[in-house]
């Protein structure tokens, strides 16, 4: 439960904050660049000024100074823009490094309740993007819009000590320029973001459906009709890209408006003044031609609002994320009774299991004194791998009651007394050994080789490139299911843990993984230990001193 | 049409830098000008725009046809685009569509669905941005080159001559530098593929209690990500800083060197100052197409994955056709040692399964999961061909490993419910178990004689069970075929037959 909704610009000021970039890295960055877009003003400024000046017919000595800034500007500007992009790319990177660190520490103090929760891969890749999101509102947003603000006031100032009211008019136009699109952006990019998004799940789900239930539509002769939803579905995004592009083109015909007025302005009170006899002639070309480069730099608001947006909504959910870790974790640190280490019994009591909103198990009851072994057996989605969960302490049970030697189950539990092996436990991207260390941090390499021969896997990793120091690739895709189940059981046989829980995939143990499981059990039992075994392979129940079925 | 308005555009700048020529020079010349120099060109803009009035109403229009022109350019951007990703879209979704059951091996269809829910998405820039610019660096310039050498030849040449040093100089500094940014490329993906590896193992961590150690190596290889980006980066701006330099410096030299033929008289200062302000406009879209070249670089990216994918040679071979199937309505249906490889090609599930499901009966198919019996049942409506064994009625082959009768008059006879009903989009706004009575319904009310259901109760609660078993029944008594893989013991002990499906391991052919 969050308190009153934030606004996007609170969430995103807390996200800037938590990537610790200092003031000073921004503040080089927006001098960087105000020096490339000074320099196209200047530029434009002092060649106006040259020419005219030298229509005068003075002596060459009288424009050579100029000339030589109008080519200092000419070279100033590509090196500043380059400065300028280094600076600012490097504190939004040092910022994402920060806040990446931030959130990862974040989300692992909280309780196992949200952790275990954090199945689908997707959110967790989504997390990068997010925090990549962030760092982005400094490079596309902060820093071009500070950027625009001190160029425009230098356009303004120049302009001004030439012709005060040329100022002003200067000044008005610049403000509308970048206010009236800056808004018009906004509403596009709130459509944007309701309309589109909603368009764009729908996208998706059709998508999904016409592929993923591709066989059951040729079945069923209805392949056409998915089809027309997904063609119904893209119509659909397209007229929400349409609502988008009004605002959108509001924005862009206003920025016109506005720089062409400021121009309009700017040359006919310059040739007045001149007519007048109050100017000179090459401050008035300076005055009437500084419009078409002082509107650069107002041509950066629209994409900065946008990413501002983009930024924002990606603040939003990393905040959602970390604060659903923090609000459990408060909620959880009342129970504080920790079991000795070494007894280790687990009872259950007319235990049910449930996610929150599901339909919960059939009520089981099974007493395991340190060193038996409990098989877990049920059809597929029965709940078997919820009720590891429960014994971790990873989720209340739905009624009934857990205790581990002699405590109720707790969040505080997981994984220092109840350690468990998911179905789809992670093989880290790096070496064989580091990745038996996630166990514990001290495993050394005899160890390491004593845990992979009880698991038969010794033959394997000797004929690796290099042995037990090769590395797996990213996620452990290199490696078959057969030989990763067995390096998963081999990590398990060396965590410290009083009750190991171990959930066996739902497809059929290849022999090889069968004697792995058999050898890794039995010596848990050896050393004392209460290991519960969520199984399909019926060939394993021997190994059970008791068996509890979630069948009804 | 975006390109045609960018056009329209340069037209417009054009115009707008000859009128700004027109209005300033009477009041920067120090006499009264007496020839036209705008030469040619003053045909388009007659000399008496140099009027205050007269030359800033043409201005004051031009501007109102820019502003015009920058609304309706935003405002129909989009739309080629968003069609042309759509089309890609449906093209690719209809492809992995006909591809089969057993297409999605080593996680395909996931790839396809990243590719088609948020992939495509990223080409939108290219055909927005990207591909308009491109268009009007190869039209607006040689326009605007012209122009200039209309009005000032010698301008002109500095222009001309700079112009193809951005390419070469934009190349040359590639080709230094490429074989840096893919090391640093390469070592920046590998950096960040671990940090989300470390996030992706959070779970893992927590259920063994480790969690806590990885937070200073998430910073660690942040770091290293960030100097090995740094590293790519200070090579990838250069060719951005080359494009900025010479641009820039062209049009200072342009305008220096103006600057001292002004003073010897060699060029008069209307001609001058319509150059000054249309110099910068030559190089503006090439300019534009070095700024939005990175943002098309995941849309091409993108282009080719999906291109890449439409490109698949057809799925199985198709089987020699043996006609329209015959009706299988009160006739028995025999299946004779059926067996069919796994993706992996390690085991035959099922392996030799034999068995005659009569009409009027329930025939129950059990077994192991991962052991055939959902495959024994895509291969009876026969979308999915079978390594070995056939499958006939009344003893009239209508399905084996090397022919099939006709696919859509085999399937008018057949009800088949898979495991997790789709339903098509609508569908995945429902729970599970309201997809499988939904699906289930749609199968007993279709009248067909073969009805195949896999796993029918497994999402459903008791009541609701109950339900389905009289539905069975209702059917095999109205003389239906049907055939059901479970293990559910109500289901089983409703079943007229049980046979068992068994899987078998091949014999590993190195």
């Amino acid at each position: 439960m969050s308190a009153a909704p934030r606004s996007d610009l609170a969430v995103l000021r807390d996200a800037i904050r938590d990537t610790g970039v200092s003031r000073w890295a921004v503040v080089r960055a927006v001098l960087a660049g105000t020096m490339a877009l000074g320099s196209a003003v200047g530029l434009a400024a002092v060649a106006a000024w040259l020419i005219a000046k030298a229509a005068q017919m003075p002596s060459p000595a009288d424009i050579a100074l100029a000339a030589t800034v109008v080519r200092f500007f000419g070279i100033s500007r590509g090196l500043f823009r380059y400065l300028e992009r280094l600076a600012s790319h490097d504190a939004a990177l040092r910022g994402v490094v920060t806040l990446r660190e931030r959130a990862y520490d974040r989300l692992a103090r909280s309780d196992a309740r949200v952790i275990l929760g954090l199945r689908r891969g997707d959110i967790v890749a989504r997390m990068g993007a997010d925090l990549d999101a962030i760092g982005d509102v400094l490079v596309r947003a902060v820093i071009p819009l500070a950027v625009a603000v001190s160029v425009s006031a230098i356009a303004v100032a120049i302009v001004a000590v030439i012709l005060p009211p040329a100022g002003a008019v200067l000044a008005l136009c610049l403000v509308l320029a970048g206010g009236v699109p800056a808004l018009l952006t906004a509403r596009s990019a709130r459509i944007a973001a309701v309309v589109g998004t909603r368009a764009r799940a729908e996208v998706s789900a059709a998508a999904l459906s016409a592929m993923d239930g591709a066989t059951e539509h040729r079945a069923w002769g209805t392949a056409h009709e998915a089809t027309a939803a997904l063609a119904r579905a893209d119509r659909e995004a397209e007229h929400a890209h349409e609502l988008a592009a009004r605002p959108a083109a509001w924005a862009a015909g206003s920025q016109a408006l506005f720089s062409g007025i400021a121009l309009v302005a700017l040359v006919g009170l310059g040739v007045l003044a001149v007519q007048a006899g109050e100017l000179d002639g090459p401050l008035a070309a300076v005055v009437a031609l500084l419009p078409l480069a002082a509107f650069e730099a107002v041509g950066t608001v629209p994409p900065a609002v946008q990413q501002y947006y983009r930024s924002a909504a990606a603040a939003r959910r990393l905040a959602e994320l970390t604060e659903d870790a923090g609000a459990a974790t408060t909620g959880a640190a009342g129970d504080a009774a920790v079991p000795a280490p070494g007894a280790s019994s687990l009872s259950l009591d007319a235990l049910s299991v449930a996610w929150p909103g599901m339909t919960p198990t059939r009520p089981v009851t099974a007493h395991v004194a340190p060193g038996e072994v409990l098989a877990v057996v049920g059809r597929s989605g029965v709940g078997k791998t919820t009720l590891l969960a429960t014994l971790a302490g990873a989720l209340p049970p739905a009624s009934g009651t857990v205790r581990v030697g002699g405590a109720s189950s707790s969040p505080a539990l997981t994984g220092a007394v109840v350690a468990m092996t998911a179905e789809d436990a992670h093989v880290f991207g790096t070496t064989v050994l580091e990745n038996l260390r996630v166990a514990r941090g001290d495993v050394d390499e005899t160890q390491a080789w004593d845990a992979l021969a009880l698991v038969g896997l010794d033959g394997w990793v000797e004929g690796l490139p290099d042995g037990i120091d090769t590395e797996l690739g990213a996620g452990g895709r290199t490696v078959s299911g057969g030989e990763r189940r067995r390096l998963l059981l081999a990590r398990t046989s060396l965590v410290p843990a009083p009750v190991i829980l171990i959930d066996e995939p739902a497809e059929h143990l290849d022999d090889a993984g069968a004697d792995a499981v058999r050898a890794m059990v039995t010596r848990m039992r050896r050393e004392g230990r209460t290991v519960v075994l969520v199984t399909h392979d019926l060939a394993l129940l021997d190994l059970a001193d008791s068996v509890v079925s979630l069948d009804d | 049409m975006t390109a045609g308005l960018g056009f329209l555009t340069a037209l417009l700048i054009l115009a707008q830098a000859l009128l700004i020529a027109r209005l300033l020079a009477p009041v920067l010349a120090p006499a009264p000008l007496t020839e036209d120099g705008l030469h040619w060109w003053g045909r388009l803009i007659p000399e008496g725009t140099r009027t205050l009035a007269t030359g800033l109403a043409a201005l004051a229009a031009v501007v109102l046809a820019r502003t015009a022109i920058a609304w309706l350019q935003e405002r129909l951007a989009h739309r080629a685009g968003v069609r042309v990703v759509a089309r890609l879209r449906e093209m690719v979704v209809a492809h992995v569509a006909s591809r089969g059951p057993r297409w999605d091996t080593g996680g395909r269809t996931a790839q396809a669905a990243t590719l088609v829910t948020r992939g495509l998405d990223d080409l939108l820039p290219y055909f927005v941005r990207y591909l308009p610019q491109l268009a009007l660096a190869l039209t607006v310039t040689p326009v605007m080159i012209v122009v200039v050498l209309g009005l000032d030849w010698l301008s002109a040449v500095i222009v001309v001559a700079t112009l193809p040093l951005v390419p070469v100089f934009m190349i040359l500094v590639g080709l230094v530098t490429q074989e840096r940014s893919e090391r640093h490329l390469a070592a920046m993906q590998r950096l960040g593929a671990r940090t989300l590896d470390l996030i992706e193992g959070l779970p893992t961590l927590k259920a063994l209690g480790r969690e806590r150690g990885p937070a200073s190596r998430v910073r660690e290889l942040g770091d290293a990500q960030r100097r090995a980006t740094m590293g790519s980066l200070r090579v990838a701006f250069l060719s951005g800083m080359v494009l900025e330099l010479l641009t820039t410096l062209a049009v200072a030299i342009v305008a220096v060197t103006m600057g001292f033929r002004l003073v010897a008289g060699g060029i008069g200062i209307e001609t001058a100052l319509a150059v000054l302000v249309l110099a910068p406009e030559v190089y503006l879209p090439l300019r534009n197409v070095g700024m939005h070249f990175h943002a098309s670089a995941d849309g091409l990216a993108a282009a080719d994955a999906a291109f890449a994918l439409l490109d698949e040679a057809d799925a199985a071979p198709s089987r020699a056709t043996l006609g329209p199937a015959p009706d299988p309505r009160g006739l028995p249906l025999t299946v004779t040692g059926l067996s069919v490889a796994t993706p992996a090609g390690t085991r035959l599930a099922p392996a030799a399964l034999s068995f005659t499901a009569s009409p009027g009966t329930i025939t129950a198919l059990r077994g192991p999961n991962g052991d055939g019996k959902s495959t024994a049942l895509l291969a009876l409506t026969g979308l999915l061909t079978p390594d070995a064994g056939a499958v006939s009625v009344d003893g009239t082959a209508v399905l084996s490993a090397d022919a099939a009768v006709d696919e859509p008059s085999w399937l008018a006879h057949v009800a088949w419910v898979p495991q997790r009903p789709d339903l098509g989009p609508a569908g995945r706004t429902l729970s599970l178990g309201q997809r499988q009575r939904t699906a289930l319904a749609r199968a007993f009310e279709s009248g067909r004689a073969v009805v195949l259901l896999d796993e029918p109760t497994s999402h459903l609660d008791r009541a609701s069970r109950a339900e389905v078993i009289a539905g069975m029944r209702a059917l095999a008594d109205g003389g239906a075929t049907v055939v059901v893989a479970t293990h559910e013991a109500e289901v089983l002990a409703a079943a007229d037959a049980v046979v068992d499906v068994t899987a078998a391991r091949l014999e590993a052919t190195a």
